[in-house]
Parts: structure tokens; sequence; C-alpha cells
């Protein structure tokens, strides 16, 4: 009996799956689909939603995919996934980790998917050379735009003083870049801004929380600014302030524009944030891999600056916060680079 | 009873030690005003391991920790005065939340013993089933407290201590009672001890693991509203770290994995440990590729002088 019913599970299973694959790979509809690494975070669920706004304005079947921070999983979803549609996708993805793209990439070539790439990928793997399976990498330069927020932080510091810096996950691609722009915007004042200390704080906002904490005793008043290498670091450095009710005395800056960074800035708790643009990265990356998909643009014949190249991160502080809030964010799915701000430059 | 040895002090020589040491570095270690910041990083942690060492003292493990927190985050913020949801409870959010991560922990204990699944995958599914609700109902965004009022939980002083030290202190009186003055106390070592005898002596074994699992849900939710007050949001991600500091501080502060022997007197000394050594690190400019490993190798150092390694019988 436990035998029989277990039979009629597998065939019931083997049946569901053989009718998935006879209707997707004879359907004409081509699936667009996203792949990142948790939709728990304000970025990438603002990301899959951007993904979701383009899939609608063209009338396609959307997927999201999500790795959960494991490179395995997420490559082997993206395997399913091509295999299912018969090649006939296109996915922006967000590697979990450089390496992974390659593979990515790789796959897609093979079954004649479509692939654009966001953030992570080996500085030697190039769209050029996998034409036209992989459309483009699209990115934000860390260095610049860390260094453009570590400037607004040393202006609301009035030019001098000690500064403590909160750096993400030492091997992080991110995170070195920003730790890069931070040290050259330091550098640039010429001794008159001195970093105290850094410390890695793993992107979490209570381990931020607990360093700001030590360093209240180490440095006490010595302490003019904080830097964080993201927002949710920035809050928990914020709310250690807070709580010796220092906070809005000492400011801080973050990175990545969330709304809890913005509400502290209009507030005059925090001293700025650089704000990426998530709806964008999400819809522009799969709207140029549907183009490319049907032949609207020719991505061979597209110069390298079209193929690797940065969105437009912007620096937010309390001087320019009323106009970011208000500012027109739409943008046109068929103007591709619009908002590009030139080639990805290695380091 | 417990019969006294000095090991049972090891854990408290060990954190003197460290205070020690690091004061020589760093004499800003000693101010009060530090003293304070390392016991209102300790609260919440210290509210965790009241939980976790009535569950390790049997012998169980709890796994769910971080998503029982977060969730428990998220519904209190959801409940006060928030940029999200229009609800406006304010403290009166606290039983709603404390009783949510009961009810999770009643599942905890359930699955565990009806269903006799280890409570190493039970805690550990039901933990991830909690950070997927989390994450889900909110959509990945955060819950922001707008509720100043309730904020105080945390923010607050009392006698000039921040409010989270005297919560946590209220937990530890809560759990020590427990722990001393219970027929659910003594059970908890009896189980821990040796299951089989305690059965035979009529101990309800499956009654009182459920009663643990739902004790250590309470001080999880309880720990969830102060995260949120704290941090002034609810979110998925807003407990991640607090698991590893939780097994470690039961640990090190000499409550044994096997069960039976510990007390949540150690796990406060424990969690004092481990804060001090976070602080103590930044404190003495350890750098911090260095940081990891000298946590690493103190840990074991500690757990190795806490604990009577001839009395047990089985490591596993």
């Amino acid at each position: 009996m436990g035998k029989l019913a277990h039979d009629s599970v597998l065939l019931a299973a083997a049946a569901a799956l053989s009718s998935g694959i006879y209707t997707a790979s004879f359907a004409d509809d081509m699936t667009l689909a996203i792949s990142m690494r948790s939709l728990s975070n304000p970025y990438h669920a603002t990301f899959a939603r951007g993904g979701e706004e383009f899939a609608k304005s063209v009338g396609l079947p959307f997927e999201v995919l999500v790795t959960e921070g494991n490179s395995e999983k997420g490559l082997a979803d993206i395997r399913a996934l091509i295999a299912r549609t018969g090649g006939n996708v296109c996915i922006n993805v967000d590697p979990n980790d450089s390496p992974d793209a390659a593979t990515i990439v790789e796959e897609a070539e093979g079954a004649g998917a479509y692939v654009v790439t966001q953030w992570n990928k080996p500085d030697d793997l190039h769209p050029w050379d996998h034409n036209p399976n992989y459309v483009a990498h699209m990115s934000f330069s860390g260095v610049g735009t860390s260094k453009e927020i570590t400037n607004a932080l040393i202006d609301a510091m009035g030019g001098e003083g000690g500064i403590v810096a909160i750096g993400g996950i030492l091997s992080n691609v991110p995170a070195i870049e920003r730790k890069l722009g931070m040290e050259q915007a330091v550098a640039d004042t010429d001794g008159k801004v001195q970093i105290l200390d850094f410390q890695p704080a793993d992107w979490n906002e209570t381990k931020a929380f607990e360093i700001m904490q030590a360093w209240l005793t180490r440095y006490g008043d010595e302490i003019k600014g904080v830097w964080a290498a993201n927002d949710s670091m920035g809050i928990g450095a914020l709310e250690a302030l807070r709580q010796e009710g220092k906070a809005g005395s000492v400011p801080v800056t973050g990175i990545d524009g969330t709304e809890a960074a913005l509400s502290a800035i209009e507030a005059g708790e925090m001293a700025g944030t650089v704000a990426w643009d998530p709806m964008w990265t999400g819809g522009m990356g799969l709207s140029l891999c549907h183009a490319a998909a049907t032949g609207a643009i020719d991505v061979a014949a597209e110069p390298h600056e079209h193929r690797e190249f940065y969105g437009t991160g912007i620096v937010v502080t309390p001087a320019n916060i009323a106009d970011f809030r208000t500012r027109d964010a739409s943008f046109d799915y068929n103007d591709y680079w619009a908002k590009s701000t030139g080639q990805i430059q290695y380091q | 009873m417990e019969s006294i040895n000095w090991r049972a002090l090891a854990p408290i020589g060990v954190f003197f030690l460290l205070c020690i040491v690091i004061a020589i570095f760093s004499p800003n270690f000693l101010s009060v005003s530090n003293a304070v910041r390392i016991l209102n990083a300790s609260a919440i942690p210290v509210v965790l391991v009241m939980g976790a060492t009535f569950v390790i003292l049997m012998g169980s493990i709890d796994l769910s920790v971080e998503g029982i927190v977060a969730l428990c985050a998220v519904v209190t913020a959801s409940l006060v005065l928030n940029d999200t949801f229009s609800a406006n409870l304010g403290f009166w959010a606290i039983p709603f939340a404390v009783l949510a991560g009961g009810i999770i922990g009643a599942a905890n204990g359930a699955t565990h013993v009806f269903l006799k699944v280890p409570s190493f995958m039970v805690t550990l599914g039901i933990g991830f089933v909690c950070l997927g609700i989390a994450t889900a109902a909110l959509g990945g965004f955060p819950v922001r407290i707008s509720d100043r009022g309730f904020r105080a939980l945390t923010l607050g002083r009392t006698l000039g201590l921040p409010n989270g030290i005297w919560l946590a202190a209220a937990a530890v009186f809560v759990a020590y009672v427990i722990q001393e003055r219970t027929r659910l106390g003594r059970y908890v070592y009896a189980i821990g001890t040796d299951e089989i005898t305690a059965r035979q002596s009529g101990v309800p074994v499956e009654r009182t693991r459920i009663l643990v699992f739902v004790l250590a849900g309470f001080f999880s939710g309880l720990a969830g509203v102060m995260a949120a007050a704290q941090l002034g949001q609810g979110h998925a991600l807003i407990a991640s770290g607090r698991l590893f500091t939780t097994i470690t501080a039961v640990v090190v502060g000499g409550t044994a994995l096997s069960g039976g022997v510990g007390s949540v007197l150690n796990s406060v000394v424990g969690v004092l440990i481990v804060i001090v050594l976070t602080n103590g690190m930044v404190l003495m400019g350890v750098p911090p590729f260095v940081q990891q490993g000298v946590q690493g190798f103190l840990i074991i150092v500690a757990v190795t002088l806490a604990l009577d390694r001839r009395q047990l019988l089985v490591v596993k």
C-alpha cells in the first residue's frame, strides 16, 4: 500500500514535470527573469520590482530567482530556468559571487539565452567576448561614489578632525572599493582629516552598534565624523550615538539610499548617503536584455561603453534631499544608456 | 545537589582576567561609561541566553533564535506607531510580540516532542519559516518605528542605567527563580542529566520539553521587542548574528551542550565574556583580520576551563 502510494506520487510528479516542459518549450512568450541574493533587503526587493514593472510593460511572463547567498543554488535555478524555457529567456542577474558570472554566461551561450549581469563579475569576463548572449554588465563606481560621499562627510565636519570608518565584509568587492574611495578622499585633505580607526562590521547594523560603542569609549569626543560603507551600518552607529544623546551632533554617512537613511538625513541625524537606482537596474537590465534578444539592438555593433557601464549614484545630503524626494525617477525603457555614467574602469 | 568546585567559578575568573588584560592596554576600559555601554550591549544577548540555557540544559538546542527575534521585532514595529501600518498600541505591543514568541516556541516544542524530530532540525526549520514570514510580510522592507515614547524602552534611563539593562536584569531574575524555585527548573536538570531515569521517576518529560521551548520563545520574543526599540525598526535581518553569540555565550559560561550541567547565571557571565571581548578588541586596536582568530581561540580556552572534562562521559 505504502509502495503503491509512493509510486503514484512519483508518477504524478513526473507527469506534472513533463507537462510543464511541454507547455514552456512550445510557448511563444519569452520569459523574463531576475536573479539575486534575497528578497529580504530593500535594495534587492526594489531591484525585483523594477524587473517586474518592465515585464508588465511588455506583457511577458516574469520570474524571480533567489540565491539566498548560495552560489550553487543560484546556478542550479538559472540552469533549470534555461532548460525549462528552452533558452527562450532573458535573465538580469546579480551574481552571488564574481566567478558565478562566468558560469551563468556559459550556460546562457550554450542555450541561446540572454544575460545582463549586475555588480559582480570577474575583471577578465567581458560581454563583447560573448556576443550576442552576454548583453551587458551594469555596476556603480564604488571608488568614485565613495569618494563623493566621504567629501560630503568631511564638509559636514567643517573640513577637519578624526573620523571612524565602518566597513563591509572585507573580501566583498563593493566593500573594498568603498574603503578605497574613503581613503582617497581622506588623503586629499592633506592630514586635516585622520582615520582614527577602521573596523569591518560585515554590513550588519548590530555589529556596527557595538563597534561604535567601543569607539565612543576609546576616542570619545575625538570622533568628529562616522563613515559607514552602507546605510544599515550607518543606522547601527547612529543608534549607538543616540543612546549617548549624541545623535545629530556627530555627522554619519552611509551608502545605498535606504528609506531609513533618507529620513535620518531629513531629521538632521545623518549627513548623507548615496542612492543607487534599483528600479532602474532591475528594469533597464531586462529592457536591454530583451532588446538584444528581440533584435531591437545589435549588441555586437555597440561600443564597449554600452556593454559595461556605470549607473548613476546620487549623493544625497541635507542640502539636496528635498530635491531628491521630488525628483522625477521615471525613465524610458528604450533610452538604454541615458543614465549611464561611463564605461567601467578596473582598478 | 551540585557540589561547588573551582571550575564552577572558572567563567568568572576568565571574565576578570580578560578585564585586567584589556584594562592594561586601554585604561578607558574601566570607565563607568564603558561599563554602561558593555551592559547595554549585553542586554539583548542576556535575554536570549535565558531561554537558550534551559533548552541546552535539557540537552536540546534552539536554532530558531534569529527567526523568532526578527519576526517578533517585526510584530512589535508593526503594532506601535510606524511608517507602514496604521497601528498605535504603544507599550501594549509588547505582550503581543512576546506571546507571538511563545507560540512559535510552542510550535518548536510540539513538533520536537510529538513528531520526534531532533530539536536541531525542528528549530532550524521553524527559524527559517519565521524569517520567511518576516520577509514576505514586508516584501524586504523595514517597518520603522515613529513612536518616540516606545523607544524609551531601550533609549530611556532609570537610575542612570539604560532601561534595556533593567529589562535584562528582570529577565535574569525570572529565569533564576524558574531554575531554582520551580518544579520545571528541577525537571530540566533531571531530563538533561538522564532522561530515562527522569522518566522512570515520573518526570513529565514531554510536557517539560514543550514548556521549555515556550519559555525560550517568550525570551526570544522579548529580545525581539528590545531589538526593535533599540534600532527603531523591525525587519527580517535585524537579528542576524545573534544565534552565534547566544550559543557561544551559553557554552563559554560553562553550560554543557550535552545537558544537565550549568545555570542561567553562568550564561550571564558567558555573555559578558563575549561582549567584553568584542569591546576590548576595538579598544586595544587589534587589527580586524586578527580579531576573529583571537576570538575563536579565547572561546575555546574559556570553554575548556569552564567545564570539568573528566566528568563528561560523552562528548558530542
